[in-house]
């Protein structure tokens, strides 16, 4: 098989795995250097298909031969695809290649289980072990985690790679049970400790080996069993909790060729994968709790965005005076981000917040007009009945793709 | 009023600037005209501003200049004059028109955010190619049309990426070259340099395009929000973008229920029986 085929198939099978940040390593620099590459923390999008995702890391399987059999994935062993099998060299000559090129800032690996999880884990760890002490490369490396692999040879990849992840796939047990019998709970969760603890020891312990600076990531399918948005959002909330994580990815399962009967014919809508991010946002930068979001069992609503959903439930908290209030319930405001909160209290040590300063901000004004006051405007919609405020603020669904 | 002629330069500006500042002279009553002229003119225009009292020494913070100098770089008819104004004001007290939420500190953020963001299309949507020429000097050439007067600023970010490798940046304007050890400017751009930038494709980049087809994923196909992430004036440059209408049409011509690229459909499966040792080894022949 050439290598442009084994691209084809390799990269075909790993793009249902959502995660390409490129952010958050440590500042490297090749400048004048043997070697290749460049990190600074900023995450940088050298593309985007048509699909809107954004291209930063080359992002393939090493092989898709796998032992396992989970439902939802396009590689499992009675799945009908072509399989193909890179060696390690030539997955560090694509990544060197397509690095000086600038269509990318670094890789992402990840791999069938082969063999075993040990060996597995072990060919990964060789790809990023040539590829940083070979060839001297400083861009970012990715490295997806094998849960039952050897502790230690976590703590080697951890070594080389900027970010690991390990994928708790479904957020329930029984779901996990049910779609992915070779995998379990207890053993997702002990590797996602290990890299915890691992992160933990190289920032206490001066002069330990650097491990994973960019964190760990996670990512969960949504759509692929019955679990609510309820559930996968309290789920995100305890893992953020528990070991830390940088960011748990949502990844709207996507029909996949000779789909067994086990998993869903359709996609759920992209929609409810596009409210999960905002509601996993506004527990990650606006202090959000999942319950607050979504208090019973349920969905997010699809035609309004969660804090549009949370300001509606909680009127009791609004309006809110933008010369007066806590900047962090400022950005609970519909319509006004963080940054926008943060200028909106800079200003206000220089003057009086008028309603003509929020146009310039460029703050969504539709949204934040009926919760807010400024010293020349009070809101006329404040005691109109949510339901209605709603259906004014509701996004009103789309045309239907005419194929 | 008074024009001002400089030579088109943030330094040349600024130079200017604080001389008006010193002598008084109010943003309202001053013409900026900038230009390569031989200077001289310069020298002439200044001898039209009168020579009122200087006001006293004027602190400008470091940060506000720092601003000043990005938002130079975006491409306006009157670029100056904003700069002055808000400069103006801040000497005087009012430190509210470089925020956000001021009249011309919208204005100023506006210009920053936009010289970001080019940069940062530059550091994402240039592609180099290994250069064919022997003559070259440099190892990988690109070409990029960058939106404002970010080229100098940002290129260093390649030399940080590439290591001891030289390169080129030719753009309609002007170019650098990186040699390894230092960057050289030139504008405008040299004839040669830009032949070699535009040189015709490579077929290294076969490699980049079948993977670029394999990792998007037609079942989910979003038009709107792949041109706001890749505005369209930079299809043009990027290898990919021929394959970019051509993968929309496919995926909208419902050949498409599943996320499988077509290249991978096409090819024959293979499926892997449980339990049985060694089955699922790639290194073992079937």
């Amino acid at each position: 098989m050439q290598l442009i085929d084994k691209l084809t198939v390799l990269a075909d099978a790993a793009k249902y795995d959502v995660s390409c940040a490129s952010s958050g390593a440590p500042k490297r620099s090749s400048k004048g250097k043997d070697g290749l590459g460049a990190t600074n923390g900023m995450g940088i999008c050298h593309s985007f298909t048509p699909d809107g995702r954004c291209v930063a890391l080359l992002k393939i399987l090493l092989t898709n031969f796998c032992l396992y059999d989970c439902q939802y994935c396009v590689n499992r062993r009675s799945s009908d695809v072509p399989r193909a099998r890179f060696t390690p060299e030539e997955v560090v000559t694509l990544t060197l290649d397509f690095y000086r090129r600038n269509c990318i800032s670094g890789l992402f690996l990840s791999s069938g289980i082969i063999r075993s999880a040990d060996y597995t884990m072990e060919q990964l760890n060789r790809v990023a072990k040539l590829l940083r002490e070979e060839h001297g490369f400083r861009g970012y490396i990715h490295l997806k985690t094998i849960p039952d692999a050897d502790p230690l040879l976590i703590e080697e990849a951890g070594r080389y790679a900027d970010r690991l992840s390990v994928n708790i796939e479904l957020p329930t047990e029984a779901s996990l049970i049910r779609l992915a019998p070779e995998k379990q709970v207890v053993t997702i969760k002990q590797a996602m400790h290990s890299i915890h603890q691992g992160e933990h020891q190289a920032r206490e312990e001066k002069g330990s080996p650097r491990f994973a600076p960019a964190g760990q990531s996670t990512q969960m399918i949504v759509g692929a069993d019955a679990t609510d948005d309820s559930t996968i959002l309290h789920t995100a909330q305890s893992l953020y909790g528990d070991y830390r994580l940088r960011r748990v990815y949502y990844s709207a399962f996507s029909p996949i060729p000779h789909s067994p009967n086990t998993v869903p014919f359709e996609a759920p809508p992209l929609l409810r994968e596009h409210r999960l991010y905002q509601a996993d946002f506004l527990m990650r930068g606006y202090g959000f709790a999942a319950g607050e979001l979504l208090s019973g069992p349920g969905n997010l609503a699809l035609d309004i965005d969660p804090k549009l959903a949370w300001a509606l439930n909680n009127r009791e908290h609004f309006p809110v005076d933008l010369n007066r209030a806590e900047p962090a319930m400022i950005a609970r405001v519909p319509g006004i981000g963080v940054l926008s909160a943060q200028r909106l209290v800079s200003l206000r040590r220089q003057k009086r917040i008028r309603y003509e300063d929020l146009t310039r901000l460029r703050c969504a004004l539709e949204k934040a007009k009926p919760f807010i006051v400024t010293h020349d405007y009070r809101p006329q919609l404040a005691t109109r009945e949510s339901l209605l405020l709603r259906q004014q603020l509701s996004e009103t669904p789309q045309q239907m793709a005419l194929w | 009023m008074h024009l001002v002629e400089f030579d088109g330069s943030f330094a040349g500006w600024r130079q200017a600037a604080r001389r008006l500042l010193h002598e008084g002279i109010a943003p309202h009553a001053i013409t900026w005209r900038s230009g390569n002229e031989a200077p001289g003119l310069f020298d002439a225009a200044q001898a039209s501003v009168p020579a009122t009292a200087a006001s006293a020494r004027v602190r400008i913070p470091r940060q506000l200049l720092d601003e000043l100098e990005a938002a130079a770089r975006f491409r306006v008819a009157d670029r100056w004059s904003l700069l002055y104004r808000i400069l103006w004001r801040v000497a005087k007290g009012d430190v509210a028109a470089r925020l956000a939420g001021d009249i011309d500190g919208s204005e100023l953020h506006k210009r920053l955010k936009a010289v970001r963001r080019e940069a940062h299309h530059l550091h994402a949507f240039l592609r180099f190619r290994p250069c064919q020429s022997e003559a070259c000097g440099a190892e990988f050439v690109a070409w990029f049309e960058p939106a404002h007067d970010i080229l100098a600023s940002a290129s260093l970010h390649f030399a940080e990426r590439m290591g001891r490798h030289r390169w080129l940046i030719a753009t309609p304007d002007g170019a650098v070259f990186w040699d390894g050890q230092q960057l050289q400017e030139q504008r405008p751009c040299p004839p040669a340099w830009r032949a070699l930038a535009e040189q015709p494709v490579d077929e290294g980049q076969a490699l980049w395009l079948a993977y670029y087809g394999s990792t998007f994923n037609p079942a989910r196909l979003n038009r709107s929000v792949l041109e706001s992430n890749l505005p369209v004036r930079f299809w043009r440059h990027l290898p990919e973008g021929p394959l970019i209408p051509q993968l929309m049409s496919q995926a909208r011509a419902g050949a498409q229920r599943d996320g499988q690229a077509a290249a991978v459909a096409r090819q024959a499966g293979k499926r892997i029986r449980a339990g049985v040792s060694g089955n699922a080894d790639p290194d073992r022949p079937d």
